[in-house]
């Protein structure tokens, strides 16, 4: 019999991507939300406990069963008796009692799969805890007695999916990860498969603030007055996803839109949630200011001043010398909001610029005359940028190694859950 | 969620989201007990190819799964399936219905796809069972489905009922306990007064029960289950009611898991929940140490931190 595809599950603080192995996009993105009967501020309430001997049915309600997730969770968050809860908090899972119920869902309800089946490969953020890999472990080999589990960082992942683009050419996990979700972004160092924990920077810019960034220049300019209060932000939303781009000289594009203001000026049409009432609205500089925040952080927030092109450089700055080359050659982006057309291009140039300069500054302080052969510095995009950990999950479990780095469930029951502190890297090219 | 839905909600995600906008696509995803589908478009964008591998297809061919697939999907049904699967049928986004509700039930008709090939060996047990009710004696077919590695369901019909057992493997000591409890009370609950209607339902661990004795290869192991579910006319004489009694009780073994799942997510619920208190109460009974100030010879305090 051949063998099911395995299953990737990346849970993320806001959305979860669940899919299988060898497709090229997850079958399922929906939030990461569960909504369960009772108030949502609660923590961790304590199940019912029964209370009349008798059959086990009038023992105990069936409210454990009684609770819906994701987009159904966000529809049903109004019914009365439901609360919505996150059961991930930056990142890490912060209540296991939801997230156990919120994975059983996902595979009988979504993925209709046995998950005695399969294998998994589930992810983790940068510096997670082992305690949080045993636990997940123990959930997914006790409860649900999984054939097989591999978790892997999801920085190696997002290097994992550049390996499609035909700009890369041998398949290594060396290089700079910069992902830009919806709440935060960071740009982690990774050398041969391993992250460089110590070098890892976090920037307080993501899709949300250029989101409200877009609504803040559209409400300056008055354009926002014909769209109903409730529907700006989701408005701003769409115009920074449709229109936005990364420009390379913010003087020269004013006086573009100025001069031609009818070529480059945009219209985005909408309606009303409620009443249907249609309205439109003017799209202009936000258009390029708008991920623009990257790279001037000042035209945006008065705490936050540091590009992110400097963020970057001060991250491979920070690793370990003999790496150096590897991070500045292979720097890939992953997450929705690296998805704006150029932004490679201009990060890179960005880039250049500042190494170049250290370099040259090095030579005039040397005072040799001999000249550096110069450092490479290249930022890969590629089309599965946006849920680029997710796809690199798929890449890595269709390859034939993925079953001998999993751990299996009989390790699991001759070892326990600390088999999980360690996992093996694999794929590259090495 | 109580009860699995018997459709699946890939194809109907898919399929919804190409009869708006047509596009290639190209997915590989399971449905439960190791069906494999495939969506894809290999002519082009507007003609949909959905493929099928199911384990016991050469089976389910001499039950007339066949049959009930083309009067499900008519025409649609492609002569030469796939490579490497066992059934196709061909969408063509040019010729789908034009109303919402019509699209809406031709998708779910595709969503059940599996649901629907499987239940070719439940409808030919019911037919049997009209001609056998008539001749008011003798035994239907005996029909053996594996739609496993190691587990069947076995179909007959007789002049008064139709016979459905399951046999089913625990992989796992504690799913078997589980599994064990939750098929007792499960022939215990039907004694209440509100599900006098539901079939018979009869279990044996270990011990196949004697309608299948005779079947060569059954394993005697301890970590065998077999459930005996007895359909009397009023759970199929209707055919919405029939059709449903099907569709449950296709899923019943993955009902069974799931419901073996949540009962230990429950239980490490309870577990997580008692911990915590515990750690409650060894934090309350922690011993003050007194806090004197500590001083060096000179006069220099000494802090923690």
């Amino acid at each position: 019999m051949s063998q099911l595809s395995p299953i990737i599950c990346d849970n993320g603080t806001g959305f979860s991507k669940i899919g299988f192995a060898g497709n090229s996009d997850p079958s399922f993105v929906f939030p990461t939300a569960i909504a369960t009967r009772g108030p949502a501020a609660q923590q961790s309430r304590a199940p019912a406990v029964p209370s009349k001997p008798g059959h086990l049915a009038s023992k105990r309600g069936v409210e454990d069963l009684d609770f819906f997730i994701g987009d159904e969770a966000l529809a049903n968050a109004k019914t009365p008796g439901y609360g919505v809860h996150y059961p991930i908090r930056h990142g890490m899972i912060d209540n296991w009692d939801y997230m156990e119920r919120y994975w059983e869902q996902t595979i009988f309800k979504y993925l209709r799969a046995e998950p005695e089946d399969h294998y998994f490969l589930l992810t983790e953020p940068p510096l997670n805890a082992p305690e949080n890999r045993e636990q997940t472990a123990e959930i997914f080999f006790e409860s649900f007695n999984i054939k097989g589990l591999y978790i892997a960082v999801q920085a190696v992942l997002a290097l994992a999916a550049s390996w499609t683009s035909n700009r890369v050419t041998d398949r290594t996990l060396t290089g700079t990860v910069i992902d830009s979700g919806d709440g935060v972004t960071h740009v982690i160092p990774c050398a041969e498969g391993y992250v460089i924990g110590s070098a890892i920077k976090h920037i307080p810019i993501a899709g949300r603030d250029i989101s409200q960034f877009v609504l803040n220049l559209m409400r300056e300019r008055g354009e926002m007055a014909s769209v109903p209060p409730e529907d700006q932000l989701r408005v701003a939303g769409k115009v920074k996803e449709q229109y936005s781009y990364v420009c390379q000289d913010i003087v020269r594009e004013f006086r573009k839109y100025d001069q031609e203001p009818y070529k480059y000026f945009e219209r985005y049409e909408g309606e009303h949630s409620v009443t249907g009432r249609k309205y439109g609205v003017d799209v202009g500089y936000e258009r390029f200011l708008a991920p623009e925040i990257f790279f001037n952080p000042e035209i945006y927030s008065s705490d936050f001043l540091t590009p992110l092109s400097d963020t970057v450089d001060d991250v491979i700055q920070q690793s370990p010398i003999d790496v150096r080359r590897g991070l500045y050659k292979n720097i890939v982006l992953s997450g929705g909001s690296t998805m704006f057309q150029h932004f490679g291009n201009r990060l890179k140039r960005d880039l250049k610029v500042i190494v170049d300069r250290r370099l040259d500054a090095s030579a005039l302080a040397s005072g040799s005359t001999q000249k550096s052969s110069g450092v490479e510095v290249d930022v890969i995009s590629h089309k599965h940028q946006r849920y680029a950990v997710w796809f690199g999950g798929s890449l890595l479990a269709s390859l034939p190694e993925f079953y001998q780095s999993c751990h299996t469930k009989a390790q699991y029951d001759e070892i326990g859950p600390s088999i999980c502190r360690r996992y093996q890297i694999f794929g590259t090219a090495l | 969620m109580i009860l699995l839905e018997a459709h699946n909600v890939i194809i109907q995600q898919t399929l919804t989201e190409k009869f708006v906008k047509a596009g290639s696509v190209d997915v590989k995803f399971v449905d439960y007990d190791g069906v494999r589908f495939r969506i894809s478009t290999p002519e082009k964008k507007t003609k949909l190819l959905l493929s099928m591998h199911i384990r016991c297809w050469d089976e389910l061919l001499n039950y007339g799964a066949l049959e009930v697939l083309q009067r499900e999907y008519g025409a649609r049904l492609q002569a030469t399936p796939e490579p490497d699967y066992n059934v196709s049928i061909e969408i063509d986004l040019e010729s789908i219905p034009e109303s919402q509700e019509e699209r809406d039930a031709f998708i779910m008709s595709a969503a059940l796809f599996k649901r629907n090939a499987l239940a070719a060996p439940f409808e030919l047990a019911f037919k049997e069972f009209k001609d056998l009710e008539a001749a008011e004696s003798g035994k239907g077919n005996f029909m053996e489905v594996h739609y496993r590695d190691e587990e069947a369901i076995y179909i007959q019909a007789s002049p008064d009922r139709v016979t459905v057992i399951f046999s089913t493997v625990f992989s796992d000591e504690t799913d078997r306990i589980f599994g064990k409890v939750f098929l007792q009370e499960f022939v215990d609950a039907r004694r209440l007064p509100a599900i006098q209607n539901a079939p018979q339902v009869l279990y044996s661990n270990r011990e196949p029960p004697l309608e299948i004795r005779h079947v060569p290869g059954l394993r005697n192991s301890e970590d065998m289950g077999y459930v005996t579910f007895v359909l009397f006319p009023r759970h199929f004489s209707n055919p919405s009611v029939s059709a449903a009694t099907i569709s449950h009780i296709q899923l019943f073994r993955d009902y069974l898991h799931y419901h073996i799942k949540c009962s230990k997510a429950y239980m490490h619920s309870r577990m997580r929940h008692r911990v915590a208190e515990f750690q409650k109460v060894l934090n309350r009974a922690r011993p003050e140490v007194a806090q004197t100030e500590r001083k060096t010879i000179s006069g220099k305090t000494m802090v923690s931190r």
